[in-house]
């Protein structure tokens, strides 16, 4: 690697001065399973790193009145061990898993892959089936926003130069609301997927409330399959329902033809993946539906 | 000597005794299909497992210990005072030639030593078969993974800095990369001359036109195989120290040594006296490291430098630069008759073959004479051609073409099996090797296990139920 | 930069540029070859270390992010009277052939089994997803993870 300043600052509103003071040279280093990669083999200019992993306003994973906060740099690994995670949220937990393999799960933070903002990141489907927000802190000062707005394009997001993402919110109403997450990649582990996708809905007797479906590599960001959803919102539950929810939500995807697979196999992988969370998601429910029958 | 033959088979005797002692706790492999399967895995005891003291035993390595202990030493772990780093400029092009190298901006880089070029190796091709491959490309680079100058630096980020300086001027040549474009006449020429072919095989046995004519069905697909890289953990790795006397001593992760000091002898100009080869601790060949690769860049840049250098390739080094595994297209038309009996096989062979011909005469060969499958076949036709195209040169990897080949006829079997409403394993007893079968080339075969080792397979993963 | 280290127990510092990895700190300036570079992109787990309790790629860790970290490598696992259980269980399954993914293999399994001492078949694979080997074909390797936990379970019970 070529010569780096490495900085460790003392605040959230001393990364971002120092950012800015440095200008495009400084760069935030999460947890840099990718940002090293990208500095080893193809470094720009860049030559200072601001170290924000260990800031204490984006540490940390707290359920508060307003819902869940999860710290930007929480790690995959501390998501997937956290109790509140594992009981509310299980399929975020259940995409933090996919994410390459337990020494990148131990150092890669859930807002690193975010920021990163590729299409396939896997844990922006999880998290936009539940409404999550984000929250940004930048030289103007404190923003929030929905998660879906946060994504601008490949590797493209809504940040400004010098703007930092501080926390990532999920409503308190969609903590613990039945949801799915699936990943299809060519190997179970250390595999980018060809297509994730989430979903979360609530059955109200047998009517589908508030579905959610959230899918990634299959557009320039993580998408949602609004059209699907609208389809799906207030109607009785059926298997052909679910599969032809599934059916729409391919007509709003944008897969490409890559050496990782055709356009055609993801849309047919969007299809089965999409049922199948839906599916999921709608058994989940039942469940719930049953166990509070019998309390 | 008596007393220590009889000593070993006391030896053995014990060791046949201690296993039938043990057998009888061993259960044989009974999972319901059902339930999942359960680890580790008991095997039933053979016959032939309780006849020899090696079979199914299990093999403690005399290194394991370690190797466990992260005490194994492989060239990356050596290091010597004074020592530099190595890094390697790859060609821009598939098909150039090379009009100019200035590295005169690079040398004047921090912790710049030395720097090297083509021009300057004093023989500049080696290979096993054909010396066709140079150590670094000049004046005509073939493949994008081609070396083309080098650079040695105290550090091997100085290094990989320095590369960015070097000046190339390249004149782009028309390249091809599809194997089988390669072969037609007004194709580009990888090493000039009128043809790409450099290399052919052809095993005839019987008449195979008369065997299909006489066949009640014939069945024609082509098959297709992949290139594969052997990724070896430990990249290809080089440690070289020129000293005072002019003796080079090289460390190398390279696993056939004699031969690679023969090649070194032939590169550098100088008697295999000079050279000391020292084969050290491999992380992984799987025949990628089977001829010499950056050694003879590394040995020179040492002799320029007077200071020991260490060249360890990327991981993208390893991919574009060393060998990989030939892929096959493959044309295979095979006559059989109503009962699934193979009467008549012809096979042509395109292996692409990449920038170099590497060990494309094993891999030809073997492919070959495996080509038509382990079955009695009286007549057979294999034409094999092996091209070169601007891609990564393809070499040794493990089976040296066979289970290419492999692929394509148990593919074949299965579609005849399947048109002829034949089942896969019963078509497969029909026509495989027994005792004294003989080979495509004729070979008398002995030994020859097939039939009983796919029926106990058969039995073991319980085929029959699953056909059901 | 000064990085100090508490490594295998022991206090560690050197002073080194502030883009070496914890990897290259190991490796060239504390002397510790055990963790290997494979890859250099996070894929292989050669490099793979313990710091403060979890396992990491130690090719994509700055050094200076473990600067008061407790870092365990393979030198650390066997003691001078005796081997690590799965070490030894590695060693008797013959589950290292070239050996250049084992002291990163081990170390991952050290990090399994710490947390998790009966690991299933499936949790094996899983925690051992970031760990490449082109040798074994893994059996060995799982078959000896699992022995070893039960060694040391046995140990537990014993002691």
């Amino acid at each position: 690697m070529r010569p780096m300043n490495y900085i460790v600052p003392e605040s959230a509103e001393a990364a971002v001065a120092i950012l800015a003071e440095r200008g495009e040279n400084a760069c935030p280093l999460a947890g840099g399973t990718d940002l090293v990669v990208d500095l080893k083999h193809a470094p720009g200019n860049i030559n200072a790193l601001v170290d924000v992993s260990g800031l204490e306003e984006f540490r940390g994973i707290d359920e508060t009145d307003e819902g869940l906060r999860i710290g930007s740099m929480v790690t995959y690994g501390e998501i997937m061990e956290h109790p509140v995670c594992i009981e509310k949220t299980p399929e975020v937990v259940a995409a933090s898993h996919t994410v390459g393999a337990v020494q990148t799960r131990n150092l890669g933070t859930i807002g690193g892959n975010l920021v990163t903002c590729v299409p396939s990141a896997d844990s922006a489907p999880a998290l936009m089936v539940l409404d999550a927000e984000v929250t940004l802190i930048g030289t103007n000062g404190w923003r929030r926003m929905p998660i879906e707005d946060f994504f601008v394009g490949p590797r493209k997001t809504i940040l400004e130069p010098c703007e930092l993402l501080a926390e990532i919110w999920i409503p308190g109403h969609t903590l613990g609301k039945p949801s799915s997450f699936y990943k299809f990649g060519l190997r179970k582990g250390q595999a980018l997927a060809l297509v994730n996708a989430a979903a979360a809905l609530e059955l109200d007797g047998d009517r589908i409330v508030e579905p959610r479906i959230a899918l990634g590599a299959v557009a320039p960001t993580p998408i949602r399959a609004v059209k699907a959803e609208a389809l799906l919102d207030g109607q009785v539950v059926n298997a052909k329902l679910l599969d032809e929810a599934a059916k729409i939500s391919v007509t709003e995807s944008k897969p490409i033809d890559d050496f990782r697979a055709s356009r055609n196999y993801r849309r047919q992988l969007i299809r089965t993946l999409t049922r199948r969370v839906l599916e999921r998601s709608v058994e989940i429910a039942r469940e719930r539906q049953e166990k509070d029958k019998l309390h | 000597m008596a007393t220590r033959v009889k000593d070993v088979q006391t030896n053995v005797e014990d060791l046949v005794t201690a296993r039938e002692a043990r057998a009888p706790s061993r259960q044989p492999l009974a999972v319901p299909i059902d339930q999942p399967v359960t680890f580790p895995l008991e095997l039933p005891e053979s016959e032939a497992r309780l006849r020899t003291p090696a079979v199914g035993q299990r093999a403690t390595r005399p290194d394991g210990r370690l190797h466990g202990l992260g005490q194994t030493q492989y060239i990356d772990d050596i290091t010597f005072p004074h020592m530099l780093h190595a890094k390697i400029l790859r060609s821009e092009y598939a098909h150039a030639r090379i009009v100019s190298i200035d590295t005169s901006e690079a040398e004047k880089m921090p912790g710049v030593i030395a720097t090297l070029t083509g021009a300057e190796v004093p023989e500049n091709s080696f290979g096993p078969t054909y010396q066709d491959q140079p150590i670094l490309a000049y004046p005509i680079a073939r493949h994008r993974g081609d070396g083309v100058a080098a650079v040695a630096a105290t550090t091997e980020q100085f290094a990989l800095d320095a590369l960015e300086k070097i000046r190339v001027e390249y004149e782009p040549l028309p390249a091809v990369f599809d194997p089988l474009e390669a072969l037609e006449d007004d194709s580009p020429k990888v090493h000039g001359g009128d043809t790409n072919i450099y290399t052919s095989k052809v095993i005839k046995k019987g008449d195979v036109e008369a065997g299909l004519a006489a066949s009640d069905h014939v069945f024609e697909r082509r098959f297709s195989t992949q290139m594969v890289e052997h990724v070896p953990l430990e990249p290809h790795a080089t440690i070289a120290s020129w000293d005072g006397n002019g003796r080079v001593s090289i460390w190398s992760s390279l696993g056939r040594i004699t031969l690679g000091r023969e090649d070194l002898a032939r590169t550098l100009q100088m008697p295999q006296s000079r050279i000391r080869l020292i084969g050290t601790v491999v992380g992984g060949n799987f025949g990628g490291k089977n001829e010499i690769t950056n050694e003879p860049i590394v040995a020179l840049l040492s002799r320029k430098s007077r200071r020991p250098v260490k060249a360890i390739y990327s991981r993208g080094d390893e991919f574009v630069s060393s060998t990989i595994r030939h892929p096959f297209i493959m044309d295979y038309t095979t006559g059989v008759d109503n009962e699934g009996r193979i009467l008549a096989r012809k096979i042509r062979l395109v292996l692409d073959g990449g920038a170099y011909c590497s060990w494309t005469g094993t891999t030809i060969g073997k492919g070959s004479i495996l080509a038509p499958g382990p079955y009695n076949i009286d007549n057979v036709l294999v034409e094999a051609y092996a091209v070169y195209t601007n891609k990564t040169t393809t070499g040794a990897m493990r089976g040296f073409g066979a289970p290419q080949v492999c692929f394509a006829y148990e593919s074949q079997m299965d579609d005849m099996a399947d048109a002829l409403g034949i089942d896969p394993l019963e078509i497969r007893l029909r026509n495989g090797f027994s005792e004294n079968s003989l080979s495509p080339t004729g070979q008398s075969l002995q030994s020859v296990a097939l039939k009983e080792s796919l029926t106990q397979a058969a039995d073991r993963f319980r085929w029959k139920e699953w056909q059901a | 930069m000064l990085v100090e280290l508490t490594v295998n127990g022991e206090s560690r510092s050197a002073n080194v540029p502030p883009e070496t990895t914890l990897l290259k700190m190991l490796r060239e300036y504390l002397g510790l070859t055990g963790a290997k570079l494979g890859c250099d992109v996070g894929d292989c787990g050669t490099c793979t270390v313990i710091v403060d309790g979890v396992s990491v790629n130690s090719c994509l860790m700055l050094a200076g992010r473990a600067d008061g970290c407790d870092v365990t490598t393979i030198e650390g696992l066997a003691t001078a009277d005796e081997l690590h259980p799965l070490q030894q269980k590695f060693e008797e399954h013959g589950a290292l052939q070239c050996g250049f993914c084992g002291p990163g293999m081990l170390i991952s399994a050290k990090n399994l089994l710490d947390t998790n001492p009966e690991p299933s078949v499936f949790e094996v694979r899983d925690a051992l997803a970031g760990n490449l080997c082109r040798c074994t074909g893994y059996t060995k390797i799982i078959e000896a993870v699992i022995e070893a936990g039960e060694m040391m379970n046995q140990e537990q019970a014993t002691v």
